[in-house]
């Protein structure tokens, strides 16, 4: 076994040559304070903390030596007594009681390094006149920790401080100095956050924290355990990374706060603080203001940089809660009901900074109060109790500590956007309303808005028509910008007539821009990045209400200071600028602002240097231009003529912002963008992820009006401009969703992209800190692709420029753009496996292999290196080769029911296994035919819409499979279309025929890593005999996602390509987002070999695999197992219509037509014959490449060579050294998956469950037994049903068969997936997720009988309880957190009162809510209904009303239901309010309102319809809906 | 795409033919061509593949075929010609006479009928001329290069017609009286009339190509002549040199190659010769057309319009499968099935596996023709099928003219080609590299000549594509 220092050496040279960057790594985590509210300090109050870390413990995670944790911590007021007793030990004179400072030190554990240090900390601590009373070595226990923890443990100290008498805030003013001195200075002497580090440096909090799981703590700190060590509150930590650095430092708390979350928005932040930083000027630290500078660390995580910058706003003068509002503002739009003078407050401080956006709940302290704030979103969890005697506890978690029933005052949750503040001065708690009522009218925000923001008049009015002067120039700007007919009539058009992006199907097989020959457009190069797993994306059509396009454009002011004149800027309500915008700002005329426009164009006389020139130049005018007063800078490329070529605007756009933010000017200006290049959603993205402020696409408008003119668009030229802005506004929302961010604000200059193909001198000059792993093409060749373009243009005579080139991006065509599948292979394919055929396969896979012809991918640019060949006989056998080829995931509702079912019979012939895809299965399918053939996908797949996962489904499976996001559309959902949904598919579903079906983005209960593991472990549960496996899709930081996925006990993680397959996504995110499984599959196998994880997870690989070649590349990259998506339906026919989107495939493959899926006439023969070939071309390169069997091939890197013979003027500058880097572990680290999975059941009470229920489960016997249950046993339940549905299939037990009593706090998952015939009644609370895809069970839920809060006014269950329920009823005695009901599909269910987002999604079930619902209520509802107690008459606001009507309760049916259903939660729960609400009936009913989606009533009106008609023997069928 | 479910909703419709009896009256075409609005239906059909077969691998021009289906769906007329072409020189003969292999691997020729590719490519060339779009395009700026096209056939007119707008002086030379090649001596009128060529030939003219008929190179220019004076010599004179039936009786009068015939009809017909020159008349006749393949029909309609009592058309090869469904069995490859041709319609017995052993005449002239019949066996050496004669099945007939539709071997091995000493194919074809460049420099060829005989589309985009070679290497001179 390698040294533990050799491996970290290892690491690091990895970071240099591989694809690991620690710059990816994410974490989230396990939150949670304690507090005395009279300020009291205590031993208790930190032995409390501890606790609750420690019932935090599930939801950090351990690395690869099974010991080492993420990192744990805790933040306390300063133990004061403690610290006179060690004084007095150490022989220092501590000074009373806050007239000291703390200063906790991690230093480099070499003597030589230490000391130095320490003489660097003298000497900055004495020039700002402060001195050193005495160092203290903390004492530390390292033998408890883990073999990577102790290797990588610094050496800690503290520093007892004074500055004579200071005390107060100018003490801590003074540490602040200091400590950021130290720092510089510490930079400055070459010390890195490894041999340097401050954890805390304060008059009034110290840190402890390190690389521990949460029981280390106290261990690893005996100080801890010291009863001296008081202290009036505790905050604490717990990490969960997909780190594989491990890293002290960046353990958490960090200074003032904890984090559980992502800051996604991090690398504009960053930068929009390095440009502040010139004019921060602060009356209380005067000349001092510059030593704070810079601001922000280097080498800090997202969470540790956020502390930095919340420092800098808390100590120049604004409160906690103030600065903390300015960070993490809460959504401020007209759809929500707040005071205008909180709006106000919003929107001025929008013109000062952009929101630190990503999802989060932050615990936060300045010493003296501590206080907690949700993201707008509220996608982490955070529960409070407060007792009767004075203190608060407020964790990720309910029943992290042990509260007697009848001490509890209140218990709740904080909402999204709210904030809850304990101030032990003040000793009160404040909640939300007070303390932003107070901040929002500390200043006249208002009236300063009012008087300075600048709103342009008749800015984004209609626009108005554009003229088009000279249609040849026209035509020569379209070839000069490489317009092709595609992008007009698919893209263009098709925006203008929808307000939305086209859709299209099938996965990109078109080459990468840097291996095409046709020259690119800049964009191109650029992949979208998009969140999977560790933050979740948003959903911009049904959650838009958090999202926002407005921003502020012009001169920032000093940020440490507010005046009126801090929001004399532009207010854009969208980025998108018509023409009519465009001249308005230029003749701007308001005090203050000036506009200029500069010429984006450059003189092509000069050849390809001619850019960077003219870049070099921009920047410099556009600085002098800002230095002249100039508030607003137009880059402009109108005026393109013979000589002079548009210089890439995207190029352009972030050279300049780069070069101003260097400046640190680039606050002082907005910048717009007039270009005729834009006209893609991805476009504008690009230009405004890079730092466009706005964007005007005039060609695009000029486009629409020739269009017009040639009558090819049926509708009034204005409207079709608006529709099409509507159409980029649509989908920048998207584009930034994907990623989890909702303002514009923050998403500008975020850069939230990785290239592909350009080379590192080029990104390191124009687009820094974007991710380019590959290398490829710099500045000259971008410049080529230009002047190509240009000249082509200018050569051409008129009749030549009427042929507007085709483009062939989507559609195939001849002299376009190159694609994988030709018709030839088509063709070649189907005759292979039709026939037999291998020698005909062998052709085919020449044919695509032929990289000389048809270089597409970058697997096309390797070969292998030559090694000693064995004859084929030695070879495994393909038989068993076979087995590792899955067919890709593919819904039964996209493909046919005879297509998915002949690929799930071939695969089981095969051995092999089929993927259900995300739409269910249909339980027929279950049993074996009678000619031994089975219809049953091994593999069922967990997706964000959850449709048709019951325990049955789960329990009849080999593999669950997670799909966090896939190739074609990743970080988004979909929607299958109600008039798609027939009757089987409903019925497989477990929906209504002709109710749309919404799949959400994220999956709602995976918010994060922990909640990740949280699914795995459910799943795990549901059939502990399938493996579990996770689909995440290649991009940047892949690798260490799946090393998080590895850690959160995955059997299996597949990595999809960028290009696989869809049924139906739009065009920009099929081409533009996500990247290669090459590269994803390099990172992945080299991250997890790195880490010793490797042995523990299987990898699979899929996207665009098509033959043998392919397969043994994705073998030696590191691959297990393999996928075929696109593949298989070509083998059975399909011959890439694309058209699945349209349900008109013509052969039968993607279709639901009847008439259609006639013609089907692929055989389970076909693509059996398909993958023996596959398997057999395999086993001849395997033979050739001397390997006997596929286990010696995997992970075999150094076999692959780039092969140098392929000559492409653009793929000389790849380098694939970083993706062929094999990392240097000692030759016994294993490549591949040799071991399995440990998972922990040992909290699990399942186990006793099932052994004292099984006697009773197999004689149908009723039962009722009891048991205590606490927040550490998780997904109650779980194993119990899954041995329910194991023997009686979805044909459960009688309700009510079993019952189990708990009494406690429940953990997460409480009766997921109950089956019918369980009765579970919880008394007590419960955790996130309970009911969780219930399957036909009941649960019952109340509080502690001792207890006496009112129910219906406190938080009993946490947040997404019922998500993807099925079946079966719920009762809860209380109020329900955020998300409850999401994508209910059959569950009824009674609450007292719910979050936001109650029953989004629903398609089915009936839920009564008996109190208040949160905003959003029914957004994206297609089904089923609600009845909501109205008291306020106020609900019609907070409802989404997009889908569903709002009715009242008349109908005698529907009284009759709602009457019975409060009977029976009064008669399961006790509940007084219901009780309440019975006996005053009269009064109560009519305020009772029924939810009904519009769809919904007119599909269950057609059946009703239908019913009687199919007495006349009509049968329903598909075409009914059509 | 304007109508996604087109193909569901519509059935194929073709335009019909005048009856035989009418037809058989004159040389005049007899394609009935659709209206505007079932051609727009038409067009509906076409599903805007995502691989477009027929444009990928049908047509070997690459004709943007659903680009066109849909503006003709659209009425987008004028955009639909723009499209035709920029791919196409000739579609006015390529819509009449293609076999159009494009229909053959039309997505919908799995399962269903092929869209009618063919003629809506017509109706787009046609209505374009109508509407007095076509005009010429002569180029905008003179490169000076000079540049002899040898041959005005299908290649030869596309070749000079894309080299002639790249701005480059062309001149085509043609051993006949006028230019059109095969097109106009190959191919009867009632296929393809010859105003069509001519209107095309107009406005070559009009971009300043320039014509010299009656000019047979090697003898009337020589070899010489040309390379000193042009800066690319491009080679487009066809593969004329027919495969010969050397049995018993060759030399009887009476037994033509089927292209002496055909020549003969074509200038008669045009008025290039009188009726007292005709040599070779089927009227009352019996004929005999050995060759089952297009020339071979071609005869038989011309001998059916001369008036011949009886036309017999016998083949070798064994008769291909019948089939009667309107999909492609061999999708999205050329079927290789048995096809009824409208000359086969206007009267003709056709048999196949008949090998013809003698001819048998008197005062040299043929009166009758001596067949066996075979059948096909697997040779053991080279598994290459071979006929077999079948014992006793010999039978005559009374004939009293043969022609001889056997194929072509290669292009004329004239002095010409001696003079440029240019290297030869295995078969006889002249041979090329990628850059369409001979042997000798400076000299290209492109169509029949290099390739043997083929379709006329093919012969077109060999033509395109030797232009655009040419056009590369005069660029880098």
């Amino acid at each position: 076994m390698q040294s533990i220092s050799d491996q970290l050496n290892c690491r690091k040279r990895l970071r240099e040559t591989g694809l690991y960057d620690p710059a990816f790594e994410h974490d989230s985590c396990g939150v949670g304070f304690v507090v005395n509210v009279n300020g009291e300090h205590s031993h208790q109050i930190v032995t409390d903390g501890i606790t609750v870390l420690k019932n935090l413990a599930h939801r950090g995670a351990i690395g690869g030596d099974s010991r080492t944790g993420d990192g744990a911590g805790i933040l306390v007021s300063i133990p004061h007594k403690f610290f006179q007793k060690e004084c007095n030990k150490n022989s220092i004179a501590l000074p009373q009681e806050g007239s000291y400072g703390v200063l906790m030190l991690f230093l480099s554990r070499e003597e030589n390094r230490q000391t130095q240090a320490k003489k660097l900390i003298n000497s900055v601590i004495l020039s700002e006149g402060g001195k050193i009373l005495g160092y203290r070595d903390v004492p530390v226990f390292p033998e408890c920790l883990g073999d990577m923890a102790r290797q990588s443990m610094p050496y800690i100290c503290q520093a007892i401080i004074s500055f004579g008498s200071t005390s107060g805030n100018k003490l801590e003013h003074k540490l602040y100095i200091v400590r950021k001195c130290i720092e510089r200075q510490a930079r400055i002497h070459q010390f890195t956050i490894d041999d340097l580090y401050i954890p805390s440096c304060s008059s009034k909090t110290v840190v402890y924290k390190g690389m521990f799981v949460a029981p280390q703590l106290e261990e690893f700190y005996p100080d801890l355990n010291d009863p001296d060590f008081e202290s009036c509150f505790s905050l604490v930590h717990q990490r969960y990374s997909t780190n594989t650095f491990p890293s002290w430092p960046l353990a958490q708390p960090f200074r003032y706060m904890a984090h559980n979350g992502e800051i996604n928005t991090l690398r504009g932040n960053i930068n929009k603080m390095t440009a502040r930083e010139k004019n921060i000027h602060s009356k209380l630290f005067g000349d001092d203001t510059e030593k704070l500078l810079p601001v922000v660390e280097k080498n800090l995580s997202d969470s540790g940089i956020f502390d930095n910058v919340f420092e800098l706003l808390c100590m120049g003068g604004r409160s906690a809660e103030h600065s903390m509002m300015m960070m993490v503002p809460e959504t401020f739009g007209q759809r929500y009901h707040i005071s205008e003078d909180k709006r106000s407050f919003f929107e001025f401080h929008a013109a000062i900074m952009e929101p630190w956006d990503g999802p989060a709940a932050i615990a936060f302290t300045d010493g003296i109060r501590i206080g907690a704030t949700l993201d707008r979103n509220g996608l982490r969890p955070a529960r409070y109790v407060i007792t009767q005697n004075g203190k608060v506890v407020l964790a990720s978690e309910t029943g992290v500590l042990d509260i007697a029933p009848e001490d509890i005052q209140s218990k709740g949750r904080l909402a999204p956007g709210k904030m809850l503040i304990i101030d032990t001065e003040k000793k009160r708690v404040l909640f939300d309303n007070e303390i932003k009522a107070s901040v929002s009218r500390q200043k006249p925000y208002r009236r300063w808005l009012e008087k300075n923001r600048i709103e342009l008049k008749g800015l984004f009015g209609i626009p108005g028509p554009v003229d088009i002067n000279d249609s040849n120039h026209h035509l020569r700007l379209l070839n000069v910008f490489g317009y092709t007919l595609e992008e007009i009539s698919v893209v263009i058009k098709s925006m203008a007539e929808n307000a939305q992006e086209p859709v299209l199907s099938m996965g990109n097989d078109a080459a990468l821009a840097v291996l095409s020959d046709r020259p690119q457009l800049l964009y191109n190069y650029f992949k979208q990045l998009f969140a999977q797993v560790t933050n979740p994306p948003i959903d911009p059509y049904r959650e838009n209400l958090v999202m926002s396009l407005m921003s502020f454009i012009g001169r920032e002011k000093n940020l440490l200071d507010e005046t009126p004149e801090h929001c004399h800027q532009i207010k854009l309500t969208h980025p998108v600028l018509s023409n009519d915008d465009i001249i308005k700002l230029r003749n701007i005329d308001t005090e203050g602002y000036r506009c200029c426009t500069l010429g984006l164009l450059f003189d092509i006389s000069v050849g390809e240097k001619g850019l960077e020139t003219a870049l070099i130049e921009l920047c410099k005018t556009a600085e002098n231009k800002i230095n002249e007063g100039y508030s607003l800078l137009i880059l402009s490329d109108r005026g393109v003529d013979k000589t002079k070529a548009p210089i890439p605007a995207l190029l352009a756009t972030s050279t300049i912002n780069h070069y101003l933010t260097k400046a640190k000017i680039r606050h002082l200006t907005g910048l717009i963008i007039e270009t005729g290049e834009v006209r893609d959603v991805h476009h504008f993205a690009t230009l405004i992820g890079y730092g466009a402020s706005a964007v005007n696409p005039y060609m695009a408008f000029e486009i629409l009006f020739d269009l017009k003119k040639k009558c090819k668009l049926d509708m009034r030229i204005e409207t079709a401009v608006e529709h099409y802005i509507t159409a980029v506004k649509k989908g920048l929302l998207k584009v930034m969703s994907k990623m989890g961010i909702s303002t514009i604000r923050s998403y500008r200059g975020a850069q939230i992209f990785e290239a592909v193909g350009l080379n590192e001198q080029f990104i390191n000059k124009y687009f820094p800190g974007t991710s380019s792993r590959i290398g490829g093409i710099g500045i000259q060749e971008i410049a080529h692709e230009v002047i190509e373009r240009h000249s082509d243009a200018f050569a051409k005579n008129e009749n030549e420029l009427k042929v507007i080139d085709s483009g062939g991006n989507f559609h195939f065509r001849r002299n376009s753009e190159k694609h994988l599948y030709t018709a030839e292979a088509i063709a070649l394919i189907h005759r292979a496996v039709r026939e037999k055929n291998y020698s005909l396969y062998k052709e085919y896979a020449q044919h695509i292999n032929n990289t000389s012809k048809n270089l597409c991918t970058l697997r096309g640019l390797f070969k292998f290196r030559k090694r000693e060949s064995i004859p084929l006989e030695e070879i495994e056998p393909a038989e068993s080769i076979v087995k590792r080829f899955v067919s890709s995931a593919m819904s039964f509702g996209s493909i046919s029911k005879e297509a998915h079912e002949t690929i799930a019979i071939a695969m089981n012939r095969l051995g092999a296994m089929s993927n259900s895809g995300e739409g269910g299965e249909d339980e027929e399918r279950y049993n074996p035919l009678s000619n031994g053939d089975l219809k049953k996908s091994m593999i069922k797949q967990v997706a964000s819409g959850r449709f048709g996962v019951t325990c049955n489904y789960l329990v009849n499976s080999a593999e669950l499979q997670i799909k966090m996001a896939q190739g074609a559309k990743p970080g988004e959902g979909g929607q299958l279309a109600g008039l798609k949904v027939d009757e089987t598919i409903a019925r497989v579903r477990l929906s209504t025929p002709g109710v749309t079906l919404i799949s959400p983005p994220p999956h709602h209960d995976i918010y994060s890593i922990e909640d990740l593991a949280q699914l795995i472990f459910d799943l795990k549960n549901a059939n502990r005999d399938a493996r579990v496996s996770v689909k995440l899709v290649a991009e940047a930081g892949v690798g260490t996602i799946a090393a998080g996925v590895a850690k959160g006990k995955a059997d299996m993680v597949l990595i999809s390509g960028h290009d696989g397959g869809t049924g139906n996504s739009p065009i920009s995110s099929i081409k533009y987002a996500g990247i290669p499984w090459e590269i994803g599959l390099a990172e992945t196998q080299q991250t997890l070999v790195l880490n010793n994880l490797r042995d523990r997870i299987r990898i699979q690989t899929d996207g665009q695999m098509r033959t043998g070649r392919d397969i043994v590349i994705a073998s030696l990259l590191g691959a297990e197992e393999f996928g075929f998506g696109t593949a298989s339906l070509v083998s059975l026919g399909c011959v890439m219509m694309r058209k699945c989107h349209l349900n008109t495939c013509p052969v039968g493959v993607a279709t639901q037509d009847k008439k259609l899926r006639r013609k089907f006439c692929g055989k389970p023969e076909h693509l059996i014959n398909f993958m023996m070939f596959v398997a057999q071309d395999v086993r001849e390169i395997m033979a050739q490449l001397g390997f006997r069997n596929m286990d010696e091939m995997t992970g075999r890197v150094d076999i692959l060579d780039v092969n140098s013979a392929i000559d492409h003027w653009k793929t000389k500058g790849l380098d694939f050294s970083r993706i062929l880097t094999k990392p240097a572990v000692s030759p016994d680290t294993p490549l591949r998956c040799t071991g399995k999975q440990e998972h922990d059941f040992s909290m699990s009470i399942d186990n006793e469950l099932i052994r004292k229920l099984i006697v009773s489960m197999d004689n149908k016997e009723k039962t009722t037994i009891s048991m205590p249950i606490r927040n550490c046993n998780r997904t109650v339940g779980t194993a119990l049903s899954s041995e329910i549905s194991r023997r009686y299939g979805s044909n459960s037990l009688p309700h009510d068969s079993i019952r189990c009593k708990f009494k406690g706090s429940a953990g997460q998952s409480f009766g997921a997936f109950l089956a019918k015939g369980i009765t579970f009644e919880l008394e007590g609370d419960a955790n996130d997720y309970l009911g969780k895809g219930l399957s036909g069970g009941k649960i019952i839920v109340f509080p502690d009988k001792k207890s006496h809060f009112r129910s219906h006014e406190n938080i009993i269950t946490g947040n997404v309880n019922l998500f993807g329920a099925t079946g079966g009823s719920v009762f809860i005695n209380g109020m329900a957190g955020e998300r409850f009901a999401v994508r209910n599909s059959g569950a009824t269910a009674v609450v007292e009162g719910v979050g936001d987002h109650g029953c989004e999604y629903m398609t089915g079930g009936v839920v009564v809510v008996l109190g208040r619902t949160g905003v959003n209520f029914a957004a994206g509802m297609s089904g089923g209904f609600v009845f909501v107690f109205d008291k306020d008459q106020l609900f019609d606001t907070k409802c989404n009303l997009e889908m569903v009507d709002i009715e009242p309760v008349t109908e005698k049916k529907d009284i009759t239901l709602l009457k019975s259903l409060i009977k029976q939660h009064i008669k399961y729960t006790k509940s007084s309010h219901a009780l309440y609400l019975l006996e005053n009936w009269q009064e109560t009913l009519p305020l009772f309102v029924k939810i009904m989606p519009i769809e919904y009533r007119s599909a269950l009106a057609r059946m009703k319809q239908f019913e009687s008609k199919e007495t006349e023997e009509i049968t329903i069928t598909e075409e009914v809906f059509r | 795409m304007g109508n996604t479910t087109g193909f569901l909703d519509h059935l194929r419709v073709t335009g019909t033919y005048r009856p035989v009896r009418s037809r058989l009256k004159d040389y005049k075409e007899f394609t009935n061509q659709l209206d505007q609005n079932m051609l727009k239906i038409q067009g509906s059909r076409c599903m805007d593949c995502g691989i477009p077969y027929c444009h990928a691998m049908g047509c070997p021009l690459g004709n943007l075929i659903p680009e066109w289906n849909d503006s003709v769906y659209n009425g987008n007329w004028r955009e639909a010609l723009i499209r035709l072409e920029s791919t196409n020189n000739l579609p006015e003969i390529t819509g009449r006479i293609c076999p159009a292999p494009c229909e053959a691997s039309c997505t919908l020729s799995i399962n269903d009928a092929p869209v009618t590719l063919k003629q809506i490519e017509l109706a787009i060339i046609e209505y374009g001329f109508n509407q007095g779009w076509i005009s010429a395009s002569p180029p905008e700026v003179e490169t000076g290069k000079k540049v002899a096209v040898i041959g005005s056939g299908p290649a030869g007119l596309a070749a000079a017609q894309q080299l002639r707008r790249f701005g480059h002086s062309v001149t085509v030379y043609e051993k006949s009286e006028k230019a059109g090649g095969i097109l106009r001596y190959g191919i009867p009128d009632f296929k393809l009339e010859k105003w069509v060529i001519d209107r095309r030939l107009n406005q070559m003219y009009d971009e300043g190509v320039q014509f010299e008929t009656n000019v047979n190179i090697g003898k009337d220019i020589s070899a010489r002549y040309l390379k000193k004076n042009f800066d690319a010599i491009l080679i487009t004179m066809g593969a004329g040199e027919p495969r010969n039936l050397d049995i018993e009786g060759r030399k009887l009068n009476g037994v033509h190659f089927a292209m002496e015939y055909l020549i003969e009809s074509n200038k008669l017909i045009s008025g290039e010769i009188a009726a007292s020159q005709q040599k070779i008349n089927a009227k009352g006749k019996n004929i005999l057309v050995i060759g089952g393949g297009d020339t071979g029909s071609d005869c038989v309609g011309t001998a059916n319009r001369q008036g011949a009592s009886q036309v017999y058309q016998f083949e070798i090869m064994p008769k291909p499968l019948e089939w009667k469904e309107s999909w492609n069995p061999n999708w999205p490859y050329w079927p290789l099935i048995l096809r009824t041709s409208s000359s086969h319609e206007e009267g003709c017995k056709r048999d196949w596996s008949v090998q013809t052993s003698r001819f048998i005449g008197k005062n040299g002239k043929i009166e009758e023709v001596e067949f066996v019949r075979v059948k096909w066996e697997q040779t053991k050496e080279n598994g290459v099928p071979k006929p077999v004669e079948i014992p006793g099945s010999k039978f005559s007939l009374k004939i009293d003219l043969v022609f001889l539709a056997t194929g072509f071997l290669h292009i004329e091995h004239n002095k010409f080609l001696e003079d440029l000493e240019l290297k030869l194919d295995q078969r006889g074809n002249v041979m090329l590299d990628e850059n369409f460049s001979t042997s000798s420099p400076g000299v290209f060829v492109a169509g029949d000549s290099a390739t043997g005989a083929s379709l006329v589309v093919r012969a077109i985009s060999h033509g395109r594509k030797a232009a655009e070679a040419i056009n590369q290497q005069l660029k880098s001179l």
